[in-house]
């Protein structure tokens, strides 16, 4: 118990230390934020009304960024399976399952954005790095649900086939898969949604989608369009939402 | 065929635990008789029974179940497999599944391996399963999800599992004891009825003396890995079953625990 007391003092110590630094380290000057008041506001009255006459660009660059994520998290979903398999602890013994949860870790480590600006440089402007780059994230964490999904199953209905003289293909068919998949349905809706929030912003760094309109508005001060493509947004990410409760209902 | 599974000096002891679970076993089950395995926890009863299903590996001693010599080394073939069927204590059923899919589960190892992996039964597999359920009186419950069953007709739906793999040699694994009195006399009356009508040899184990009576032609008793005694019905002492629990008792120190 006085161990755990003192670690958890100095746990306070080093917390309060690191805020501290934050903000003496940092030119936080409050009386810019104060001052620049007026000029918010002036900002938000430009994005009134929104500019309903980009409604083509809009819809055109939602389809792409919707597409974008579709033809994403399918290619993470198609690399998962087989990295999923292989990092499981069921599946793959600890040489293969230990290294190959280490890569993953490393690919969820590095930003979607980064990712995207790397493909941008290899295959050039639209759609395409935003695919590669979305797939390739969602992949390290799409593969290791998969593989917790495998590891989550219980063993004694394995068992049990395995005693009936049931072979490996069957076990995995009618044991394995209907206890690991509403798992892998939940996990995969909720990689998409997350793919599809994403890659909104892809655009930015010129990987297609409705987020190279909105950067493009920004940048040449057209703040009723910009906000009109932010309204497009905001209901893609609700519709996405609630499409995506109706969905976890029914796997439940 | 007289003998439905013979052991000879059998041994066997668990990689992480010092005391052996088997040891110098010897036993000889006769064909179609149904025998009981009574013993308090941790005898031997489960490593005995997962032995003569096949499942255990790295043991010494000889083994012949139905007729063919089981290798320490290696599983059974796939072919020789459905004629020992298997009870699980905890049910091991398939939850999300629906209770016919379980017990074609129990098909499995007697379809093709193209034919099992795509869960389509041929018309006898079908008439077999329609039976086991029958037998089993789950009839009207086959569409039913397993999950949504109670403990005794889960251990109904394990059974008509077993029953479907058309067993020679039923193996059951303290099949009742999660259930209570009067579910676990059904579901050994139904076991053991459905094993006469089909020729089946049983060996269930059970740690209730009077279920292994009342159940059993034979009975033998378990205890640290050794087989304590083996004796018709008749010939069982009430000392020598209890005797097979004092010690268990004494270590735990909670003698009332460990009976019931």
């Amino acid at each position: 118990m006085r161990s755990r007391g003192f670690g958890s003092f100095i746990s306070a110590v080093v917390i309060a230390g690191v805020v501290l630094w934050s903000f003496v380290t940092t030119d936080v000057e409050m009386t810019r934020l104060a001052a620049a008041g007026p000029r918010i506001a002036e900002f938000l009255g430009r994005m009134f009304p929104p500019d309903p006459s980009v409604m083509d660009e809009i819809v055109r660059g939602s389809a792409e960024t919707l597409r974008i994520a579709v033809i994403g998290t399918l290619g993470a979903i198609l690399l998962s399976v087989p990295l999923g398999l292989l990092a499981s602890g069921t599946m793959a013994p600890p040489a293969i399952h230990r290294p190959v949860r280490t890569v993953l870790a490393v690919i969820r480590a590095i930003p979607l954005i980064l990712v995207a600006m790397l493909m941008v440089g290899a295959v050039g402007l639209g759609p395409l790095p935003g695919i590669i780059a979305v797939a390739f994230h969602a992949t390290g964490m799409l593969a290791k649900f998969y593989a917790e999904a495998i590891d989550g199953v219980s063993p004694a209905p394995l068992a049990a086939l395995e005693s009936a003289g049931a072979g490996p293909l069957a076990r995995l068919r009618h044991a394995i898969w209907p206890q690991m998949a509403p798992v892998v349905a939940r996990d995969t809706i909720f990689r998409f949604e997350l793919n599809l929030r994403e890659s909104l912003i892809l655009g930015i760094v010129g990987a297609g989608g409705i987020g190279f309109y909105i950067q493009t508005y920004v940048r040449s001060f057209q703040y009723d369009k910009a906000a009109s493509a932010t309204l497009a947004v905001v209901v893609m990410v609700v519709a996405i939402e609630a499409f995506n409760v109706i969905l976890r209902r029914r796997f439940s | 065929m007289s003998v439905a599974a013979q052991i000879d000096d059998v041994s066997f002891a668990h990689s992480s635990v010092d005391a052996p679970a088997l040891a110098h076993v010897s036993l000889s089950l006769p064909a179609g008789g149904i025998v009981a395995l009574l013993g308090p926890s941790g005898a031997g009863k489960t490593t005995l029974l997962t032995l003569l299903d096949g499942r255990l590996r790295d043991w010494r001693g000889r083994v012949s179940v139905l007729g063919g010599s089981l290798d320490p080394d290696y599983p059974p073939p796939r072919a020789l497999r459905p004629d020992t069927g298997f009870v699980f204590q905890e049910f091991a059923l398939v939850e999300r599944s629906t209770v016919l899919r379980n017990v074609f589960n129990g098909r499995l190892g007697r379809m093709s391996p193209l034919r099992a992996f795509l869960g389509s039964p041929t018309e006898r597999d079908i008439q077999v399963a329609r039976s086991a359920l029958d037998d089993c009186g789950i009839s009207d419950l086959a569409d039913r999800r397993v999950d949504s069953l109670s403990g005794g007709q889960r251990q109904r739906v394990a059974i008509a599992r077993c029953l479907a793999q058309e067993p020679r040699l039923i193996l059951a694994d303290e099949p009742v004891s999660n259930l209570d009195p009067t579910r676990a006399a059904e579901i050994l009356t139904l076991l053991t009825e459905a094993a006469r009508a089909r020729g089946a040899t049983v060996l269930f184990s059970s740690h209730q003396p009077e279920l292994a009576r009342r159940f059993a032609q034979r009975i033998v008793g378990m205890r640290d890995g050794r087989i304590a005694f083996d004796v018709p019905v008749s010939d069982l002492s009430e000392d020598a079953a209890a005797d097979l629990y004092r010690d268990a008792a004494q270590m735990s120190g909670t003698g009332l625990k460990v009976v019931t």
